[in-house]
């Protein structure tokens, strides 16, 4: 294969033969490296994956008729999706004040901020995944101060698509507060001052400045976060339920306990596909390519 | 407890996808005719596939010095176990360890796929190693058990004694757990039913799920790792559960007050093996037979509490030690153990099965 790959390097610079105008080869070439990466470290995996999907153990598209036939695969993919969407959902809400704030004040409030967010971006996830199983465990402090207020039996916290989900947006959150923090920085102050210089009240210069200004980060903290919720599955065992159950946790059961990598490819196969479609509706009503822009 | 988690949980989620992923795209990458096998080590060199932390460890002191120290021989340690990687090294040739260890599940899945090097006779001294302990592609090494587990401070007058009382849920109130494994928890349903533990295998599946649907509402959390389970009952999230007995002792030699019920218990024996197509295979069933002399298990078993499948390893395990083992004798009669054979080519419906009936 990697023979293959070097051997066709030439004959791409081959391919611009014309040389009508000299100096486009550059760009051309330019991009090689670029392209060799992409080649080889997606483009050939992936297309492995779906070969292995149709021929693994033999040439045949059963994989994908198991996934669609047997109801467990369509409908923990369906939980992955709406998993993954009131995840993003809750990191925004969160998010977005706190970068607000992280952007508009430029003293020790700010550093605080960012500091805290980097400390919980550098703890392991998994460490931060048994830290909620303290948190709102039975000995912990939520049912503690539940129970010093005489309120009842203890609320059922634990081991709940809540507490799942928790689970998840504090993992998740970081990602989405760096992405909008790096957008909203980049925000002119001054163009704040001359809404207000205009006339603007504070609410209307977020509205019509500020917030459409932010929207960029808006979409690559989403996007961000939806795809790497995708992937997770770690959290939904420890703190959730069964029914909580994610993609990967299956794709994950069958190459590591069953060595299926044939249905495990088919369903990653699937999983991509399906997170092409939505990008894809995501793209045609808000347009990736503007708001990056 | 979280630096032990990550060092010891075997399937560590997000980690685990990526390294499997890995394998797949090694395998993509690496054709075994175009890049032939590196030279990875001196001839003198085996390495071993292990699980990290406290197993290690105790394979170091029980194993790896004093064979290094007979045979010169050096052993260095690949971290940790994966069946996946087994795959991945046999399709495409490249070797990061010689020998490994699974459950005889997977070892039975593992045979079923020509992944592992079949036993090497003229190195397995048989007047050392019985002859009930060597399988055709390798060698038993201990047992794991799992076992329903109490804490006896939610119940001072007496816990369930078997899985029938671990399914009534009037005369044993309390928060239950069990194993997210489909062949361990749907026998453990069958025997709650009333089957005899000879008499488990082949599983009758339709009647064990019944049995689990009655319990299903009882089960606050299903446990997949080690680490999971013992915080589960050590914070008494739960009050009984189904867990390794190696991990209920570590606990209990901790001071949790927990109970151990061996009645009914699935003992899960381990299988060491070399890689098919291994460079060092002759150096492995050397390691092999070096580790299997009763002596080298005693000595392992007496740091973790697992079970010798060497019967002659007892002579050297005080018995108080003993105590702490899921193959003394008397245990052995009131466990059963899973039939790999009939299971391993029907494991991913049960499991597809079991993950489904979970899910809904």
């Amino acid at each position: 294969m990697a023979g293959q790959l070097t051997a066709s390097l030439p004959a791409a610079g081959a391919a611009a033969p014309a040389r009508a105008a000299e100096g486009q080869s550059v760009p051309w070439l330019l991009l090689a490296p670029a392209t060799l990466a992409l080649v080889v470290m997606f483009v050939l995996p992936i297309g492995y994956v779906l070969l292995l999907s149709i021929t693994d153990p033999a040439l045949s598209i059963a994989h994908y008729k198991r996934i669609f036939s047997v109801p467990l695969y369509t409908r923990v993919l369906f939980n992955t999706f709406t998993t993954s969407l009131t995840v993003t959902v809750a990191c925004l809400l969160l998010g977005y004040p706190v970068a607000y704030v992280m952007t508009r004040r430029s003293d020790w409030v700010s550093t605080v901020l960012l500091m805290c967010v980097a400390v919980c971006f550098w703890t392991g996830f998994i460490v931060r995944t048994y830290a909620w199983l303290v948190i709102l465990g039975n000995k912990g402090p939520v049912i503690g101060i539940h129970q010093a207020l005489g309120l009842g039996p203890p609320p059922r916290l634990l081991f709940t698509t809540f507490s799942s989900t928790l689970g998840m947006v504090h993992i998740l959150l970081p990602y989405m507060i760096l992405a909008l923090y790096s957008v909203m920085k980049k925000i002119d102050p001054n163009l704040l001052r001359a809404a207000a210089s205009l006339g603007a009240r504070p609410n209307a210069s977020f509205r019509e400045v500020f917030l459409p200004l932010s929207l960029p980060g808006v979409v690559n903290g989403g996007i961000l976060v939806f795809t790497i919720c995708l992937g997770f599955f770690i959290t939904p065992i420890l703190l959730g339920t069964p029914k909580d159950m994610m993609i990967s946790q299956l794709i994950n059961q069958q190459i590591e306990e069953l060595l299926a990598w044939g249905f495990a490819s088919a369903v990653a196969v699937v999983l991509l596909v399906a997170t092409s479609v939505v990008l894809a509706v995501y793209n045609r009503f808000f347009g990736l390519d503007r708001l990056w822009g | 407890m979280a630096g032990d988690v990550t060092a010891r949980t075997r399937r560590i989620g997000r980690r685990a996808l990526l390294r499997s992923t890995a394998a797949l795209a090694a395998a993509a990458a690496l054709d075994r005719g175009v890049l032939g096998r590196p030279a990875l080590a001196q001839a003198r060199t085996v390495y071993v596939n292990t699980w990290g932390g406290s197993w290690t460890a105790a394979e170091d002191v029980a194993f790896f010095k004093p064979f290094t120290q007979e045979t010169g021989v050096q052993v260095r340690t690949v971290a940790p176990v994966s069946f996946a990687k087994l795959k991945a090294q046999v399709q495409t040739g490249q070797y990061e360890w010689d020998v490994s260890g699974l459950g005889i599940v997977e070892y039975s899945q593992a045979v079923h796929e020509g992944l592992l090097e079949p036993v090497d006779l003229s190195v397995i001294d048989r007047k050392v190693v019985p002859e009930a302990n060597i399988k055709s592609h390798g060698v038993s090494s201990v047992t794991l058990s799992t076992c329903l587990v109490y804490r006896k401070d939610k119940f001072p007058n007496g816990g369930p004694q078997s899985w029938a009382d671990f399914w009534d849920v009037k005369k044993f109130p309390g928060a239950r757990c069990l194993y997210d494994r489909s062949f361990t928890t749907l026998a453990f349903a069958l025997l709650a039913d009333g089957v005899a533990a000879d008499k488990l295998y082949p599983l009758d599946l339709d009647r064990a799920f019944r049995k689990l649907d009655q319990i299903k509402p009882h089960i606050k959390v299903w446990w997949s790792q080690g680490a999971q389970s013992q915080q589960l009952i050590q914070d008494g999230e739960v009050d009984m559960i189904g867990m390794w007995n190696a991990r209920a002792q570590e606990l209990i030699d901790r001071g949790v007050p927990l109970e151990i019920v061996w009645n009914g218990a699935e003992n899960y024996t381990s299988y060491r093996f070399v890689a098919k197509g291994s460079p060092r295979a002759k150096l492995g069933w050397q390691y092999l037979n070096f580790i299997s002399d009763p002596r080298r298990e005693a000595a392992f078993c007496s740091i973790l509490p697992y079970g010798p499948t060497n019967p002659k390893a007892f002579d050297y395990i005080s018995p108080e030690v003993a105590a702490k083992m899921p193959t003394r004798p008397d245990r052995l009669k009131v466990a059963h153990q899973p039939d790999a054979e009939w299971l391993a080519p029907r494991l991913a419906q049960i499991r597809e099965r079991f993950a489904q009936w979970l899910a809904t």
